[in-house]
């Protein structure tokens, strides 16, 4: 290197390397091994002759000098990366199912005869539609490896709920003759109650996330998130009540035990989806609608010679409690599985790693 | 010989990163078979394609490193799908504990500590190529949970200590994308375990499946690195944490020390990738320096003419980016007019986006504007300034050649540099250099140009006004840089080097692989050379005629006479194609600039 023009020289201190940290200094604080000091320096234009001139044989060791008498900045926390904020734009799509249903039960109360069915039919895709533009963004978004085996079941409890209880009503007075009678509130009730589902989903991520940035170690974050978890879930059947009950008022009659358990059942299910258990939400919605489906049968069964004895085990139930207590039992006893699923999964760290 | 071809992020795609090189190397290297491993880095990169592949590339075998791992129907049987049981899992937890152990020491615990690496490594390997794809396990609490107590550990690493839940999520889940190529089926006898030899066109990532290939197969492996993959990961992670950035570098740092011990040959571009390597670990022994190679026929008629140049023209070629400094080259152009009244300074730039770009050419052009005052030859005369800003492919300079061609000194005045294109392309143009010494100059330049210190506008202006007064001293630089550039530079020798690697590392593993896991003892002439030519070369005239012939040449000329057929399996040397050698070179001239400033720079 040649001899440095006198007037740089005599602006520097006696220490050249000092120069060197100060224009570094950031660098040289954030570092976690002379190596990365070292990368830094290169893309900045030092080389082993610009080394040379700080009395270095090379860039490496020059880095370790700068890594050595640089202290490391361990106070400031390091830049906790941004966790990408949830977007809220499906917000405004939250009540488009509880609306499209009222529509579809408005239009079919009002009409009546061989219309009726085609406006119910059309309702229910006019509601399946909606549900799934809702679901398909936002915080209950399934996750990966979400199975159609689970819409479908979901849809069979959803429609045993609305219509169900009248077959099984019917059935076991020796019917159905002509149309069993429909549960519109169940179908208004259930429909409203997404937008709590997506609110306390939401809630459930947000706060979830914060615990994950100030827990100091996984098992503390454990103790923190499975309360949370149960509160959401209190939340939620709060939310889900009102729904129904504000149906009820409007519609009169509605089997708040059993779309109450049917409700928390679904939640818990999309919202283990969205966490990407999808697995044992799967199967436990396939064994709560093998269990109604069952129960229906079994009626059916009991009519043919010899097997009476089948229908009567759901026509003691009947009996003593009502129809709706099969829905409220199995879907009570699966969503009581699913909750304790859930309050063992949703409390790692790992299921809120990247959703 | 077949060679298994391990890219990342590279060849066989359109956007890949050193695909010229790659496609260079194998078309040149007709003779030899080849099998292409690639990794994708985006959605983006795999939607575009790839690029065509010609007759010798027998298959590409593909696989991302960027989806949600849930999608990928990878691994076997029906393990793959139901997870694994509770003894794999056990075994997992070992072997990752002893990995993440490994991962979190201090820098200098020494040997042990890279055998704990090595050994997590591979017994993760072999359970996921016995029990099916790691991926749910990478990413489950349990993996997690052993992080935490590693980092955690009385051994480990400071810096590694402080790191909280959403380091170690995040940890967890850049290792989970980097040991992907675990759970790939690469290995078995019908994949990579069938090459006689796998090429690692990168480290890092691109060669773990080489490793593997090495540990279960006994694939002897080369790994080439242009740019050092553990520098790009430096560079790369800036915004990560600190816990993270640690642990990051920790895996990658013992990954390329993991890859020196066990590679056959190590092949850097330059010096600076020599350093980095040998600062990593890698035996000096297994080092060969392979010049990048790059097309010089486009720059026959300019090096091999007679023109010198405009006499009094300074030429520089490049992008517009703050790291060239330009404004030092202004400066310093200022002082060779003081001194050389009639000198003029051509910037060729070539064409780039971005805002930042588009700045610093605004600025450095109304710097030029108010150091140099337009001139005209009389009273009535239109005058023009002495700087002129000209873009590549415009109407004063159409081509690369033609630029250079224009003057008779090139400048390059960069700070930073990693492998200086501009400067072997103005080699090959036998014009006189005047450079800094930044990056790879002083090794690419070796004493035919003038170098100078970076930052040092009037150390700069001294070199040009000298080489300008001078015109005999010009051409003799001119032609000594020429000379040079043939020698080391060109395509032909990066092909004839990578032949003659090929065919050392056949010869030191002359046992065949079939042979060798058997309980006797290997007979080493048991299988003749022949063994391993391809059988296509017994049949001359179906398979040496490229499948798209047709659709370049005209009909009568598909065949190809039966005494350049002789000549050419004669010849000992694989004789590239020129149909096919001319292909890259002039489909994109200026990519081809970009693609390897990436490769070489890195900074």
């Amino acid at each position: 290197m040649t001899d440095l023009p006198t007037a740089t020289a005599r602006r520097g201190p006696a220490d050249p390397v000092k120069a060197l940290m100060h224009r570094h200094r950031e660098l040289c604080e954030r570092a976690v091994d002379p190596l990365e000091i070292a990368a830094g320096l290169e893309a900045h234009g030092v080389t082993d002759r610009t080394a040379a001139r700080f009395r270095h044989r090379d860039v490496f060791s020059l880095a370790e000098e700068l890594y050595a008498r640089v202290p490391r900045d361990t106070q400031t926390p390091s830049a906790v990366r941004e966790l990408t904020r949830p977007s809220t734009g499906w917000a405004r799509w939250a009540l488009l199912p509880g609306v499209v249903s009222a529509l579809a039960v408005t239009g079919v109360r009002l009409t009546s005869g061989g219309i009726r069915p085609t406006v119910g039919a059309l309702g229910a895709v006019a509601f399946a539609v909606a549900l799934t533009l809702t679901l398909r963004r936002g915080p209950l978004r399934a996750g990966r490896g979400a199975r159609p085996l689970g819409r479908v079941c979901a849809g069979w409890l959803l429609a045993y709920a609305v219509g169900g209880d009248g077959l099984l009503g019917d059935a076991l007075r020796g019917g159905p003759d002509g149309l069993w009678a429909l549960d519109p509130a169940a179908a208004t009730g259930l429909a409203f109650a997404v937008a709590p589902a997506l609110w306390c989903a939401h809630l459930f991520s947000v706060q979830a996330r914060g615990k994950l940035a100030s827990s100091r170690g996984l098992a503390e974050f454990s103790g923190r998130s499975r309360p949370l978890l149960l509160a959401t879930a209190v939340l939620f059947l709060g939310g889900l009540t009102v729904c129904l009950a504000t149906a009820q008022l409007v519609y009169g009659s509605v089997q708040l035990a059993s779309c109450v358990a049917l409700g928390l059942l679904l939640w818990l299910a999309r919202l283990l989806a969205a966490h990407g258990f999808s697995a044992a939400a799967t199967k436990v919605l396939a064994a709560a609608a093998g269990a109604e489906l069952l129960a229906l049968a079994s009626v059916f069964a009991g009519r043919l010679p010899g097997l009476a004895l089948l229908g009567r085990p759901v026509d003691a139930v009947v009996a003593a409690w009502g129809p709706g207590a099969v829905p409220a039992v199995v879907c009570g006893a699966a969503a009581l599985a699913l909750l304790a699923r859930a309050a063992a999964v949703l409390a790692r760290a790992s299921a809120h790693c990247d959703q | 010989m077949r060679i298994g071809l391990l890219t990342d992020g590279g060849y066989p795609y359109t956007t890949g990163e050193s695909r010229l090189w790659c496609d260079r190397l194998v078309r040149g290297l007709a003779r030899h078979e080849f099998d292409i491993f690639a990794l994708s880095r985006s959605r983006e990169q795999e939607e575009r394609g790839l690029v065509e592949l010609p007759p010798q590339v027998r298959r590409v075998n593909t696989a991302p490193l960027w989806t949600a791992p849930d999608h990928r129907p990878v691994g076997r049987g029906r393990t793959a799908r139901r997870g694994h049981g509770r003894r794999e899992r056990r075994e997992f937890a070992a072997h990752f504990g002893r990995l993440a152990t490994a991962l979190c020491a201090e820098e200098t615990a020494g040997p042990h500590d890279a055998d704990g690496f090595a050994e997590g490594l591979y017994g993760l390997a072999a359970l996921a190529r016995e029990h099916g794809a790691l991926d749910v396990e990478l990413r489950s609490e349990t993996a997690v949970r052993i992080l935490e107590a590693a980092c955690r550990a009385p051994g480990a690493n400071r810096a590694v200590r402080a790191a909280r839940v959403p380091d170690h999520l995040a940890f967890a889940g850049l290792l989970e994308r980097a040991l992907r190529p675990l759970s790939l089926d690469w290995y078995g006898d019908d994949a990579l375990g069938a090459a006689d030899l796998s090429h690692a066109t990168s480290g890092g990532s691109a060669a773990l499946p080489g490793l593997l290939a090495k540990r279960f197969c006994g694939v002897p492996l080369l790994v080439t690195e242009y740019g050092v993959q553990l520098r790009a990961q430096y560079l790369a992670s800036r915004q990560l944490s600190a816990p993270v950035r640690a642990l990051q570098a920790g895996f990658q740092r013992r990954l390329a020390a993991e890859v020196y011990a066990r590679a056959e040959l190590v092949t850097p571009g330059n010096t600076h990738a020599r350093r980095w390597q040998e600062r990593c670990g890698a035996d000096r022994a297994k080092l060969r320096t392979v010049y990048p190679g790059m097309s010089a026929d486009r720059f026959h008629a300019v090096g091999e003419g007679a023109y010198g140049g405009e006499p009094n023209t300074l030429v520089w070629v490049g992008r517009i980016e703050p790291a060239k400094d330009l404004v030092a080259l202004l400066h310093a152009f200022a002082e060779v007019r003081r001194a050389e009244p009639a000198a003029r300074l051509r910037l060729v730039c070539v064409p780039t986006e971005g805002a930042g770009a588009a700045g610093y050419l605004a600025h450095c052009r109304s710097l030029a504007a108010q150091l140099f005052p337009d001139e005209a030859a009389g009273a009535h005369a239109v005058g023009e300034n002495p700087v002129s800003f000209e873009e590549l492919g415009g109407p004063e300079a159409p081509d690369l050649a033609g630029a250079y061609a224009a003057g008779s000194v090139v400048v390059l005045s960069s700070v930073v540099e990693g492998f200086p294109l501009s400067l072997v392309e103005a080699m090959f143009c036998g014009r006189a250099t005047v450079s800094t010494d930044t990056g790879a100059v002083v090794e690419v330049i070796g004493g035919t140009g003038l170098v100078v210190p970076p930052r040092n506008p009037r150390a700069l202006a001294d070199a040009c006004v000298s080489l300008l007064r001078d015109p005999e001293r010009r051409a003799r630089l001119g032609a000594a840089g020429r000379a040079r550039a043939l020698e080391l530079f060109t395509v032909e020798q990066n092909i004839a080097a990578f032949r003659g690697i090929y065919l050392e590392l056949m010869s030191h593993n002359p046992v065949h692989r079939e042979s060798a896991d058997r309980a006797q003892a290997p007979r080493p002439f048991a299988h003749p050379a022949e063994a391993h030519v391809p059988g296509r070369w017994a049949a001359p005239t179906a398979a040496r005629i490229p499948a798209g012939a047709a659709l370049r040449a005209p009909s009568w000329a598909a065949g190809r006479p039966l005494a350049v057929l002789l000549r050419d399996r004669l010849d000992p040397r694989d004789r590239p194609d020129p149909r096919d050698r001319a292909d890259p070179s002039e489909r994109a001239e200026p990519r081809e600039r970009l693609d390897i400033a990436e490769e070489g720079a890195g900074a």
